[in-house]
């Protein structure tokens, strides 16, 4: 049962990842063409987290669902149409998982779960990673996230099956001749524009502190009719939030002080 | 028995339609992060940041080029790449079907020209970056005079920053010691 796994080497002396045959791949092709059964799914964990497990279990909960499509997570590799290795791969973990690869019956589908599985995510450079389940098997989806959440895995496995199309595409950009920045709220001095980043990171953080503060200052920065406080004002009535209404507030105080200054 | 089918009824379906209508997804929510190569000044900010070295930067000097790149695979949504940037290159959308069969597809990048020196002629900062600089220092509602007398300032690498205010600043006599200290 626990034959003796070998494992062809490069000539550096690192193993190479598994390869498929090519019979093996038509016969993957005509399966997939014509898959008229439930796909049976196998966690490896070769080393996560456990976040991604998390997240596979709550996309097979009623919520989510998969299993009205007939994915079903099993216990065995043997019984598993599709392996989804989760982890960035240790040291420790890379023969359990080439093992559990060995034992699942051709044809069959292997699929990178989150950041690590995909490229090591925040462990890419660790001693002891090998970065990525790619470098140790054929992976046929990549399915990114950390962790993806139910609807991304959903779809990862729409897409490992072929059901649906894959959305993105590599993307590569060359600086144009007149190539340009635009700057951000013209209207509003510097200086000003710095005091009230400040306060507003100061007071609701830094991510939320500079949303608050691009809100205002679009609002400060657009010339109108209308006076700057009833602006200001319908503004809050529409967020409804007494945590906007003071931060604002204060952003008001500065603003109206560095005018008066002026 | 038919009081439970009333309670059932009455329930409805908690599952999610998803794949077959799209999946709702909360205000803050932090998908793909939705890149503006023409909004990028190549500054650096959002590789300095990035935890999982997803975004990276390489400067080619000798092809006068800086690249940008972002490999969605090792991405692990934070957003600290959107808290960084100074231009809002960079934002975090939406978007969450990312799955892609061939690795390939996760890589984004973009190139941009790096700027000589206008005193050594050596490459020293991204363009777009200079030309943003000299853009905000008109913005602080300087003169054109000052900006002209700033722009060479800041076409002007470190290196060669120090050695012109040495030369025309009033310590010559720091100017001495630095001629020793090569001599050494």
């Amino acid at each position: 049962m626990n034959a003796p796994i070998t494992i062809a080497r490069q000539g550096t002396g690192m193993p190479q990842p598994i390869r498929q045959s090519e019979e093996i791949q038509k016969l993957k092709g005509t399966l997939l063409k014509d898959i008229q059964r439930s796909a049976y799914v196998y966690r490896v964990d070769c080393g996560g987290c456990n976040g991604c497990e998390i997240e596979i279990f709550a996309s097979i909960t009623p919520l989510f669902d998969a299993e009205r499509f007939g994915i079903k997570v099993v216990a065995s590799p043997r019984h598993a149409d599709i392996l989804l290795f989760t982890g960035a791969v240790t040291r420790a973990m890379r023969m359990p998982a080439i093992r559990s690869y060995e034992a699942a019956p051709d044809p069959k589908i292997c699929v990178s779960y989150g950041a690590c599985g995909c490229g090591g995510g925040i462990f890419h450079d660790m001693y002891c990673v090998w970065g990525g389940s790619d470098k140790i098997v054929p992976i046929d989806v990549y399915i990114p996230g950390c962790p993806p959440t139910p609807a991304a895995t959903i779809y990862g496995f729409a897409m490992a099956l072929g059901l649906l199309n894959q959305k993105l595409k590599a993307t590569s950009h060359v600086q144009g001749e007149s190539e340009r920045v635009k700057l951000r709220h013209p209207g509003v001095p510097a200086e000003l524009r710095v005091l009230i980043e400040r306060e507003a990171r100061r007071m609701a953080g830094y991510r939320m502190g500079a949303d608050i503060a691009d809100d205002f200052l679009g609002i400060l920065g657009t010339k109108s009719s209308e006076s700057l406080e009833a602006r200001i004002q319908e503004y809050l009535a529409k967020e409804n939030d007494p945590r906007l209404s003071e931060i604002v507030t204060n952003l008001c105080d500065i603003s109206m002080k560095a005018i008066a200054a002026n | 028995m038919l009081k439970l089918f009333k309670t059932i009824l009455k329930t409805g379906d908690a599952t999610l339609k998803y794949p077959f209508a799209p999946a709702p997804v909360c205000d803050n929510f932090r998908g793909k992060p939705e890149y503006t190569p023409e909004q990028c000044i190549a500054c650096g900010a959002c590789a300095v940041a990035c935890p999982p070295n997803a975004i990276t930067m390489k400067a080619r000097p000798e092809a006068g080029t800086h690249t940008w790149e972002l490999f969605l695979g090792n991405c692990i949504f934070c957003g600290r790449c959107e808290e960084v940037c100074p231009t809002k290159a960079i934002v975090l959308s939406k978007e969450f079907e990312l799955a892609v069969g061939n690795k390939a597809d996760l890589y984004q990048n973009a190139t941009f020209r790096i700027a000589n020196c206008a005193c050594c002629g050596k490459p020293f900062a991204p363009q777009k970056a200079v030309e943003y600089a000299i853009d905000v220092l008109k913005q602080t509602g300087a003169n054109a005079q000052v900006v002209e007398e700033r722009r060479k300032l800041l076409e002007t690498c470190s290196d060669c920053k120090r050695k012109q205010s040495i030369h025309a600043g009033e310590m010559i006599e720091l100017r001495r010691y630095l001629d020793e200290g090569k001599d050494a």
